[in-house]
């Protein structure tokens, strides 16, 4: 069977291809900037040249001359919406054209409305501002930063864990490490460019944009407008890769909103790659210092774990990686604690597995750290750390396969051909080093409404407002469906990415194919259960069946006898057309607001360390190796394993390919991804894609994704983990390691670059 | 700064002509004939001076009326309403926008459109045959799920097509660096090589 689609071991589903693959590869997938729209006029923004200030004059006459412009919006035009608000579904509290106050390098000063985007873009580079300017404050140790704990600051981060007496512990470990590693800035950078495209039909407001919560920002956005959210239609049908970018709206889609009020016309404002650094958010930059303690037979006795993460003045954005580094391994002790560092800088937001990618990176680098000092193997490092219950609230993991998951990468790798000592592996001008580490994503759920109607004709038609990011979610829902309802994958229609279908939860935290398979399954089995009660009753064709003995398959209701019945027939003996069930699904432990807050846009997430039962996570171990050149330490990563064990795996092929970008992402994080920033103006350098560096083709070779099978009920009713943001962490530490291996030198500040190899 | 002129977006008008292209599209049915309906008719736009350009895309010919800034991308994408060809950075930095002139592959974000009278440009919606069949590396790029969020796609796939016929599909690594200017964040790399490698002999015959 071909790579691309596995073929499925115990709890897996079929590697169908996407439902959506002929509209990708056709171009008929369309995008919300492809949306053809009459009578359009186009958008460009403006942008500050100072990071910290006022905006004193605004010159726009030379704009105004523009052939073709059509409209400015700036200051004063947005006093009659409200302020964006930070927060759920909002970016940031920084409402640009409310206040002429500059908290950032980049920060919108206005929208140039005209004809063509040629005449747009023109006018909106000859929009001349006047500022009074600070000098700002760019980044850690620069002057002027503020340092605040991060613990309560935002509903996701409420405390620091700790656990027993780390500073006795410590002091009596025999092997201990004390260091410190730090992760740079990160943009998203999907291919996609971020765009807004708003028209209203008298007071109604549609809204096209990619988005990663259309309900979410239905609400924000009528709040904004001091609207009913009734009037407000988010549409997404397509997103071009999201990475948690789309996740939180902007403040550019009210004032676009408004520049089509103003104008009576619909209004399309694409950003620029270059301006998206700034007007979205971003991976801040993070510092951790790590002091792992152990005994010689390579126990951990002591663990701790700080953190500092820059935010911008005004939102308090925390990503506070402890709560699952704290949980990793069998402590003993634990002491952990996150500082935010605010300076003059747009607000961060999350980018694929927020908290994970930076802390965990930290705590295995330090562990391959730990291994080196003990003289240990690193995977029997780990072995030994197994814990049997997370350390912080001695609670059990409902589910763990990590050390299996070693086990098959380690094997497929080749791990045991690997020689210990620093720098004996060599392939002649290249020196050769392996390395390895854990991968930990929290399971996280969260109430979700579905529609599902089962027609006479035996098609389906399956409604979800959740959104299609790449992950392949409107595949498995429609393969959800197929199985619970027995009809083929081709006689089912999958809408989502409209605020008007059933809403869904913000696709984030990997909770989509989890929240969303499980309100499908319930829709489905609403409507199994009525087809069920019409074929078993008095004078049905399965009468005296139950429930248990029958199975919808190839349009039929089997009975264990034999007996079948036709579903057409059952639908017509009831005298339907169609049975349409809407489910609105609450995951265990919700709160009785759980669904009011779904429809309010502000879902309640459930699991990962939040339960009362038990704690859940997904677990991978990646192995890479490296080959750095002896004489220019150019590094290269030809091969890259990586095992992960993940509940239910819904589509094989879905799930290796989302593992497998994570893992190549993990490379890029390794290895080339860095928002540089010039200290003196607080102001990102290399904003494009050229001087942002991210994996080509050519950056990757041999990988390899095995899916471990794993059974876990107790983590939602579709027994399903997501890893969409499993596979990228641990990589960047796993590639440290083998950079260690290879050259000797540790390498703890991110991105392993050759000049750090050179010195 | 030149005068505005008095010529509008005349020849084929892009109001209509977008009004005709969304008739035709399943995706947004009566989208724009309300948007527009709701909408008092504008005055006449007055722009810098347009041209009237002809191009023929995927063997259809086209005659547009275009600010001469109009990159080849944007003509496909605004005016001719071709929005399978996708913008990444319009800076040449990303290889989205890939399509073929005169059977070579191009960055449409680099070329303006004017410069294309004339030649053949084929875009991802000229590839499948009239009949619906795919081409052979639209297929392939399907069996190797070769795309995840599928923005990336349509480049991917022209630029495919163009690197087999420069002659640089001919081994794995060959495919790696002449498939190194289109970026694939969501990261398809490995099962963009293996499609390309199961459609390259067909697709030198096609
Ligand atoms: S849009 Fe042309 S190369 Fe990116
Ligand atoms: S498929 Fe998403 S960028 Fe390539």
């Amino acid at each position: 069977m071909d790579a691309a689609a596995p073929r499925p071991k115990e709890n897996m589903g079929e590697p169908l291809p996407r439902v959506d693959a002929r509209l990708k590869v056709t171009g008929q997938a369309h995008y919300p900037a492809d949306l053809p729209i009459a009578n359009i006029a186009y958008g460009a923004l403006a942008t500050s040249s100072i990071a910290k200030g006022k905006v004193t004059k605004l010159r726009l006459d030379d704009a105004r001359a523009v052939p073709g412009l059509l409209d400015i919006v700036t200051y004063g035009d947005m006093d009659k919406v409200d302020k964006p608000k930070f927060g759920n579904s909002g970016a940031t509290s920084i409402g640009p054209l409310h206040d002429r106050t500059i908290f950032h390098d980049g920060q919108i000063v206005a929208l140039a409305v005209a004809e063509t985007f040629e005449a747009a873009e023109e006018a909106a580079r000859l929009i001349r501002a006047e500022y009074e300017e600070e000098k700002p404050t760019a980044t850690f140790d620069s002057p002027g930063t503020a340092t605040i704990p991060a613990a309560g600051k935002s509903p996701l981060f409420k405390e620091d864990v700790k656990a027993g007496d780390f500073d006795a512990a410590y002091a009596d470990a025999a092997v201990k490490i004390d260091q410190r590693y730090s992760t740079p800035t990160q943009h998203h950078n999907p291919i996609e460019l971020f765009s807004t495209t708003a028209f209203w039909e008298g007071d109604q407001l549609t809204v096209h944009e990619p988005s990663q919560n259309v309900t979410g920002w239905k609400v924000e956005l009528a709040r904004q407008l001091k609207i009913d959210p009734a009037k407000v239609r988010i549409v997404s049908p397509f997103i071009g890769g999201a990475f948690g970018s789309k996740g939180p709206m902007t403040p550019r889609t009210a004032i676009v909103a408004v520049a089509a009020k103003r104008l009576g016309r619909p209004v399309r404002c694409v950003t620029s790659r270059m301006q998206a650094f700034g007007t979205q958010t971003y991976r801040a930059e993070t510092r951790h210092r790590i002091r792992i303690g152990a005994g010689r037979d390579g126990h951990i006795t002591a663990f701790a774990h700080e953190g500092w993460e820059v935010t911008s003045r005004p939102d308090p954005y925390v990503v506070g990686g402890t709560s699952a580094t704290g949980r990793m391994y069998d402590y003993g002790s634990v002491l952990t604690h996150v500082s935010l560092v605010q300076a003059d800088r747009n607000t961060p937001g999350y980018m694929r597995s927020p908290p994970e990618t930076p802390y965990v990176y930290a705590l295995e680098n330090a562990m391959d750290e730990m291994a080196v000092a003990l003289g240990m193997d690193p995977v029997e490092f780990r072995r030994i750390n197994e814990p049997k219950t997370e350390p912080i609230g001695k609670k059990p993991f409902s589910s763990r396969s990590l050390i299996r998951c070693y086990d098959e990468a380690a094997e497929a790798f080749g791990w045991a051909k690997r020689d210990p000592k620093i720098g004996a592996m060599r392939d002649g001008e290249w020196l050769v080093g392996m390395g390895c580490a854990t991968a930990i994503y929290p399971t996280a759920v969260a109430p979700c409404a579905a529609r599902v109607r089962l027609t006479v004709d035996g098609d389906v038609r399956l409604q979800c407002g959740s959104h299609e990011i790449g992950t392949g979610v409107r595949t498995v829902a429609g393969q959800m469906a197929s199985e619970r309802l027995g009809v083929s994958i081709d006689r089912i229609s999958v809408e989502m990415g409209d605020s008007s279908l059933p809403p869904a939860p913000v696709s984030g935290g990997s909770i989509s194919t989890a929240s969303v398979c499980s309100a499908v399954l319930m829709a489905c089995d609403a409507i199994r259960t009525k087809l069920y009660a019409a074929a078993t009753a008095e004078g049905g064709p399965l009468a005296g069946s139950h429930n248990e003995e029958l199975e919808l398959a190839g349009g039929k209701i089997v009975a264990k006898s034999g007996a079948s019945a036709k579903v057409e027939d059952v639908l017509k003996a009831m005298q339907v057309g169609a049975i349409e069930e809407y489910a609105e699904f609450a995951p265990k432990g919700a709160t009785p607001d759980a669904l009011k807050k779904l429809y309010a846009g502000t879902p309640e997430f459930h699991g990962g360390d939040q339960d009362e039962d038990s704690v859940k996570y997904a677990f991978g171990a990646e192995f890479v190796e490296v080959r750095i050149n002896r004489h220019t330490r150019e590094i290269r990563v030809p091969r890259i394993v990586g095992a992960f064990a993940a509940g239910r795996i819904m589509n094989t092929r879905t799930a290796r390919s989302q593992l497998m970008g994570g893992m190549i992402w993990g490379i890029g994080q390794a290895l080339q991804e860095a928002t540089e920033i010039d200290r003196r103006y607080a102001r990102y350098v290399n904003r494009d894609l050229q001087d942002y560096l991210v994996p080509v083709n050519a950056d990757i070779k041999d990988l390899q994704v095995i899916l471990v099978p794993e059974v876990d009920p107790a983590v939602n009713p579709a027994g399903v983990k997501g890893l969409g943001e499993l596979g990228n962490v641990g990589t960047a530490a796993a590639v440290a390691s083998a950079v260690y291996h290879a050259t000797g030198k540790r390498i703890r500040d991110l991105p392993i670059r050759i000049e750090q190899l050179l010195v | 700064m030149s005068q505005p002129s008095a010529l509008s977006t005349n020849g084929l008008s892009r109001r209509k002509f977008m009004a005709g292209t969304v008739s035709a599209a399943a995706a947004a049915p009566l989208l724009a004939s309300r948007a527009e309906a709701a909408t008092p008719v504008a005055a006449e736009p007055k722009l810098r001076q347009p041209v009237v350009t002809s191009l023929r895309i995927n063997e259809q010919p086209y005659e547009l009326s275009l600010d001469t800034r109009t990159s080849l991308l944007d003509a496909l994408r605004d005016h001719a309403g071709l929005t399978g060809t996708k913008k990444g950075c319009d800076h040449g930095q990303c290889g989205a926008c890939t399509v073929l002139v005169d059977g070579k592959r191009v960055l449409s974000c680099l070329s303006f459109a004017v410069m294309n009278e004339g030649k053949d440009i084929t875009t991802v919606e000229g590839l499948a045959s009239s009949d619906g069949k795919l081409h052979p590396m639209q297929q392939a790029f399907i069996d190797h799920d070769a795309f995840q969020c599928g923005y990336c796609t349509p480049g991917q796939i022209l630029s495919a097509i163009g690197c087999v016929n420069e002659g640089h599909a001919e081994s794995e690594n060959d495919i790696r660096e002449y498939m190194s200017g289109n970026i694939c964040r969501c990261a398809a790399y490995p099962n963009i090589v293996a499609a390309i490698l199961q459609a390259r002999d067909e697709t030198k015959g096609a």
